[in-house]
């Protein structure tokens, strides 16, 4: 037990050190001159070798890299190239409402799309599972920016009950809520219609085993069966969806912020690779890459809190 | 304590079960044996109201004096456990991995009887030790995938005693365990029948097993019960060609045997569909008369039951 969860921590630290190399490799041999961008083309060569130097640009590579990343260890991403003030500043403001956003629509797909795929595979081939099953086709379907811009239409151009974008900031805590619920739904919506599926399926998976038959044959109820026994069994594949629809949801963000004129960590991105910020950029990707490394490191501590047969556990 | 009329089991490739009718008295040890495919399996769900939902049942079934004809799913589902209770033949896959094996046993007691967990806990533990588990106590905390096949049978017995039923159904409970461990698992189940005075349906199509577990047997072929009587009367004069085939073509443990070539009832058990009209045996039947295949025989009376065969049929 304590072993395996090392070996999967020791994988975890493994694996964010070997973004970070990539991601470093890849922004180093991106074409473009940060000295350049940030000086201008009418710098001499001595500004521009001045500039390269004090931005440590005249190291060697692998220098280069070992002080961004114990810089970056620190929090300390240097600084932007294109609002020159520190990258870690940048995403500090900005990272709240990118988080806010995803554990939004995590949450609102944990809550809609079991109790929907479980309700389904009760009633495998009734109306109910038909219904669930026809939505959740339309739901997978559609873009999520078409999504967004339905959502707008409909809630904020037609009903007006809500904003169609911006923000207004935390110190509005309401308007701040509601600026975010259409672009919290339009992320969820494709989400939950994605494990709804999952789930049916993977419970009507469980559904054929023998001990649901045994379950059936102790005289249980229904409902105990489907929740105590079903379900459970049926996790391993729901918790591994979860986690690759985090990620989903993380870089889904870049789009909807964009839809929403929200000012998250998506919008960031897009404005930083428009400006060649890259340091910037490099950042952002690094955190991208180390949220989506982190959940599913926290899938695999469910796999071993689910399952007692992964590990061995002894009583 | 179970008692059947014309139960038949439609399905739509044909008719799993025909017009069977049998009766297990109290605490009565009663076999069931025929070739896989016979019905065995059917008529033992049929028993807890869980024939697939394809089947079509018709007749009568009643349990403990209460008519479960036509009864639904929640009509049923208070009798599983409590007055009729079943064990299957792959223990194995029968126990939720996730769940631990104290759990499993205590669900019912907590759920049936409302006992509180404490209770349930020391009755689960008294149950595993009934059923010969070794260090229960033990076992308790432990998961399915830590236990033999054997150990799981024994927590499946467990969990089938744990309301007390009437009625215990094992549809080859042997089937998948090696030859010793199923020899101790038949004579458990012996036993524990005649402990608590419980009415046990022995499928299997081990008739030496049969032999030693039962008083009474029940032979079926093709849906249809083609013979009953006491198990030692219908082993040792059988009437029906088919039980007297299936007879003959028993494995022997006689090494002198083996070498020889077995016995076997000539041809293979046809599929539903293609079941013959009458006797369902005709087409295979050594003994065949031109009517077989076209007309049902009756059951006739026999030394200790009945057989339902032409050759049978007194003389006129
Ligand atoms: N769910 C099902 N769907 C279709 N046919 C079935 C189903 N269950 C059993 N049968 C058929 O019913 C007949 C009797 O099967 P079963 O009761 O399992 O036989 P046994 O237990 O004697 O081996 C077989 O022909 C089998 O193919
Ligand atoms: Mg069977």
């Amino acid at each position: 037990m304590t072993r395996f969860l090392i070996r999967r921590a020791a994988g975890f630290v493994l694996t964010l050190l070997a973004v970070s190399v990539v991601v470093f490799a890849v922004m180093s041999m991106l074409p473009g001159d940060p000295a350049l961008s940030i000086l201008g083309i009418e710098a001499s060569p001595e500004a521009l070798a001045a500039m390269r130097s004090q931005l440590g640009l005249d190291a060697p590579a692998p220098a280069r890299y070992a002080a961004w990343a114990l810089g970056a260890l620190k929090g300390d991403f240097g600084t932007s190239y294109a609002f020159r003030v520190p990258v870690g500043g940048l995403i500090a403001e900005r990272l709240p409402l990118t988080l806010s956003l995803a554990l939004g629509a995590m949450a609102v797909t944990l809550v809609l799309a079991p109790g929907l795929g479980m309700a389904a595979a009760a009633r495998h081939g009734g109306p109910g599972d038909w219904a669930v099953m026809v939505l959740s086709q339309i739901g997978i379907a559609v873009p999520a920016f078409w999504m967004s811009i339905l959502l707008i239409l409909l809630f904020a151009v037609r009903l007006g009950w809500l904003p169609s974008g911006g923000f207004p900031g935390w110190d509005q805590p309401l308007a701040a809520l509601r600026a975010l619920v259409l672009p919290v739904i339009a992320l969820a919506l494709v989400q939950s219609a994605v494990l709804a599926r999952v789930t049916r399926s993977a419970a009507l998976e469980v559904m054929r085993l023998d001990f649901v038959r045994t379950a059936r044959a102790t005289g249980l109820p229904r409902r105990r069966i489907l929740w105590r026994h079903v379900l459970p069994n049926a996790l391993i594949p729901i918790v591994t969806i979860i986690g690759m629809q985090f990620a989903a949801i993380v870089t889904g963000t870049v789009v909807i912020e964009s839809v929403f004129s929200l000012p998250g960590l998506g919008r960031l991105l897009l404005q930083s690779i428009a400006n060649r910020d890259l340091i910037t950029v490099q950042a952002l990707v690094l955190l991208f890459a180390a949220i989506v490394v982190t959940a599913n490191f926290l899938v695999d501590l469910a796999y071993v809190a689910i399952d007692p047969r992964l590990t061995g556990r002894q009583s | 304590m179970i008692r059947v009329e014309g139960l038949s089991a439609a399905l739509p490739q044909g008719q799993a079960l025909r017009d069977v009718s049998l009766s297990v008295a109290r605490g009565e040890r009663l076999g069931l044996v025929g070739e896989s495919g016979s019905g065995k399996s059917m008529l033992g769900l049929a028993l807890m109201g869980m024939v697939p939902d394809a089947a079509q049942l018709s007749g009568r079934i009643a349990l403990d004096g209460q008519d479960m004809t036509g009864a639904t799913e929640a009509a049923w589902q208070p009798l599983r456990a409590r007055k009729v209770a079943m064990i299957f033949q792959e223990p194995m896959t029968a126990l939720d991995p996730l769940v631990r094996i104290g759990e499993t046993v205590m669900e019912p007691l907590i759920l049936h009887l409302k006992m509180r967990r404490r209770d349930a806990r020391a009755r689960a533990l008294d149950l595993l030790a009934e059923t010969g588990l070794t260090e229960p106590e033990a076992k308790m905390r432990q998961y399915p995938h830590q236990l033999s096949g054997g150990q799981r049978q024994r927590v499946l017995i467990a969990l089938a005693l744990a309301c007390d039923p009437g009625v215990l159904i094992a549809d080859e409970p042997t089937t998948a365990l090696d030859a010793q461990i199923a020899l101790r698992i038949t004579d458990l189940l012996v036993r524990l029948s005649r402990d608590r005075g419980m009415a046990l349906i022995f499928i299997s199509h081990d008739l030496a097993a049969v032999a030693r577990a039962t008083e009474r047997l029940a032979v079926m072929y093709g849906g249809d019960l083609v013979e009953t009587g006491a198990t030692a009367e219908v082993l040792a004069n059988p009437r029906h060609p088919y039980t007297q085939g299936l007879i003959a073509a028993r494995p022997r443990p006689d090494p002198a045997m083996i070498r020889k070539r077995l016995p076997v009832i000539p041809g293979t058990v046809p599929t539903l569909g293609d079941l013959p009209r009458g006797c369902r045996f005709a087409g295979r039947c050594a003994a065949e008369l031109p009517r077989c295949a076209g007309t049902r025989p009756a059951p006739w009376p026999t030394a200790s039951g009945q057989a339902a065969c032409h050759l049978l049929e007194p003389a006129p």
